[in-house]
């Protein structure tokens, strides 16, 4: 992860940017586009769940809750103070980030991987349950609607740019930026000197304090980053699907959902829960059909991938004899 | 709140609290002996009821028979479960988070497998004694008393075997030092396989005898499971008669704020005092401050 880019890195980035720039560009079909927009959207959320998971060490069960707060915060604030969508998604992600701080201070004491999982989940919990409760605000489990939806503006040369459930693609290339930045975040953050303390903050924590690394702070910065991130990708898809429900948005499926597409692409490297996030929205799309076994193959999915492919399919490649790659160290 | 009306809220949450109990125990037995937080103990609750279900209802087996034959399938599903996965990743690289991992897979494995197989509906068994108790003014249905008498005789019955059998010392050497307790000829796997089976059987009792008043369907064990954490955290991880006394403690804590508050609230409470106890006393409540 720290070797400096090469010619051939920089040209698969491209490559890859360019292929999701142009795809709307060859098809307009708002099914496919729905089920990318969503892949984007989940795909910050793994990324910033593995950055606090894969590469900090902090084995968190209860990221949902920013995805919630994201949502349902810029939801409430669009409703309630009558602001714009581009504005209240960032204020849905700094709500995210405070709560991160509120629950990052106890758990991130403790050195203990179960306590930091149960805590983590239980204030998820408490999340969920007072969103479904506090039914004056916010509907409970008849769910949230009337979220304003983003405005659209006139973009010199291209025209008219609109947000509408017909025309996916405005949507889509919001989602896209948000992607962009959201792994510019973690990716510089990862390779400057901040990353190497993050590395060596999971791999032997003592270590690292002796050699002055401030642990505390270093995670909490991490879990702030990882909740703001979050609670923006979540704040987007408030205004994207328009409607919320704490059982969608607030509850464990969600989490695992996130959990497997981490575990599938791969724990603790940067484009795993990229993959992840693509291959298994797609296939739950491909399995609507077959919508009671969804989660019975997430199920299976997690343990296979724990059992035999402990660092995910994007590591697959050094299974692969005649390629012979230098032994870089990402994901260990 | 009158002053029968408080204890009888006390009464209630000693019952629930035993439950709760249980669960609790379960996990820190878990925890405690092979260091695995197991997100799968809520399906051993959850498949223990469906099978006290299966012989006590559909077969129509008498309850004081289907009961240990239920509890005894929920053991040998523990051990099954143990070897199968847990057994693969001790000791591997990164095992402590691959092993939660594994179990969070078993758990919507196993939820949505019974989702397959028993289907969404709701099952209850009936009450397996009838009656009610009265002392002074306050009432206790039988039933109640019975979960209470149940859970605390399990749990003396686990705490003998811990305290007093070979399997329990052995158990017992395990969890604190693995490598010496093979030194000196224990078979750490084959403890960690029972050890596994035992917290499974636990989860199944508690099932057994709170299966009359809650209702038994595939997503029954999340809330349990949730309740067994706060269990864990408030007595100290890994600790069993820290879950046993944490367990009661949370029941009496949530029968008394459900009553000031309202029902709903219940799993706040018990969620909002584990995350006090967090900043307070990480250790849990009846732990020592680790050195």
């Amino acid at each position: 992860m720290f070797e400096s880019l090469r010619a051939r890195h920089w040209l698969s980035i491209l490559i890859a940017v360019a292929v999701m720039v142009g795809l709307p560009l060859v098809t307009q079909d708002t099914y496919l586009l729905h089920v990318l927009i969503l892949a984007m959207v989940f795909g910050i959320f793994a990324s910033a769940w593995n950055f606090v998971t894969g590469f900090a060490g902090l084995k968190t069960f209860g990221h949902h809750a920013f995805f919630a707060l994201g949502a349902y915060g810029s939801a409430l604030i669009g409703i309630n103070a009558g602001l714009s969508p581009w504005v209240t998604i960032w204020l849905g992600g700094f709500i995210a980030a405070v709560a991160g701080l509120f629950i990052g201070l106890p758990v991130l004491r403790i050195k203990s991987m179960p306590h930091v999982a149960i805590v983590t989940l239980g204030f998820a919990e408490i999340v969920r349950i007072t969103l479904s409760n506090l039914t004056d605000i916010t509907r409970g489990e008849l769910g949230l609607w009337g979220i304003p939806a983003f405005e659209g503006f006139t973009l010199p040369g291209i025209g008219e740019v609109s947000f509408s459930p017909a025309d996916k693609a405005a949507y889509y290339y919001l989602a896209l930026v948000l992607l962009l930045l959201s792994m510019v975040v973690i990716t510089t953050m990862m390779r400057s000197k901040t990353g190497l303390s993050i590395i060596a903050m999971r791999d032997a924590d003592d270590a690292a304090e002796s050699l002055g690394v401030n642990l505390t702070r270093l995670k909490l910065q991490v879990f702030v980053v990882s909740s703001f991130l979050v609670g923006v990708a979540g704040a987007f898809y408030a205004h994207y699907i328009s409607i919320l429900t704490p059982m969608a948005v607030a509850g464990v499926d969600l989490m695992i959902m996130i959990i497997a597409m981490v575990l599938v692409g791969g724990l603790g490297t940067l484009t795993g829960p990229l993959a992840g996030a693509l291959i298994l929205t797609i296939l739950v799309e491909l399995l609507r059909d077959l919508d009671t076994f969804r989660l019975l193959i997430y199920g299976a999915l997690i343990i296979f991938s724990v059992m035999f492919l402990p660092r995910g399919l994007v590591t697959i490649g050094e299974f692969v004899p005649w390629r012979k790659r230098p032994a870089d160290n990402e994901g260990k | 709140m009158t002053f029968y009306l408080l204890i009888e809220q006390i009464i209630n949450g000693l019952i629930i609290g035993s439950t709760y109990a249980l669960i609790g125990s379960g996990i820190a037995l878990i925890y405690g002996t092979m260091r695995v937080l197991n997100l799968a103990h809520g399906e051993f609750y959850m498949l223990g009821g469906y099978f006290v279900f299966y012989f006590a209802v559909t077969l129509g087996i008498p309850s004081y028979l289907a009961i240990p034959i239920a509890v005894f399938l929920a053991f040998v599903l523990g051990v099954v479960i143990q070897r199968m996965t847990i057994h693969y990743l001790l000791g591997r690289e990164g095992w402590m988070f691959s092993s939660i991992a594994v179990t969070l897979g078993l758990s919507i494995f196993l939820q949505n497998a019974a989702l397959l197989m028993f289907g969404e509906q709701f099952q209850s068994i009936p009450y397996y004694v009838s009656g009610v108790v009265e002392i002074g003014q306050v009432r206790i249905p039988a039933q109640r008393i019975l979960i209470f008498v149940v859970a605390m005789t399990t749990i003396a019955v686990m705490w003998y075997i811990l305290k007093r059998t070979r399997l329990g010392w052995a158990i017992r050497a395990t969890s604190q030092d693995r490598d010496a307790a093979a030194v000196v000829g224990i078979p750490a796997e084959r403890i960690f396989m029972i050890t596994f089976g035992l917290a499974a059987a636990l989860g199944a009792i508690a099932a057994a005898m709170l299966a009359p008043i809650y209702a038994i369907n595939p997503w029954s064990g999340l809330p349990l499971l949730l309740k067994g954490f706060v269990v864990v955290i408030l007595g100290g991880l890994g600790s069993f008669p820290g879950a046993i006394a944490a367990g009661l403690l949370l029941g009496v804590i949530e029968a008394i704020g459900v009553q000031l508050t309202s029902s709903e609230w219940r799993d706040l409470i018990s969620f909002g005092l584990m995350i006090a106890v967090i900043w307070w006393r990480p250790w849990g409540l009846f732990g020592s401050k680790p050195a």
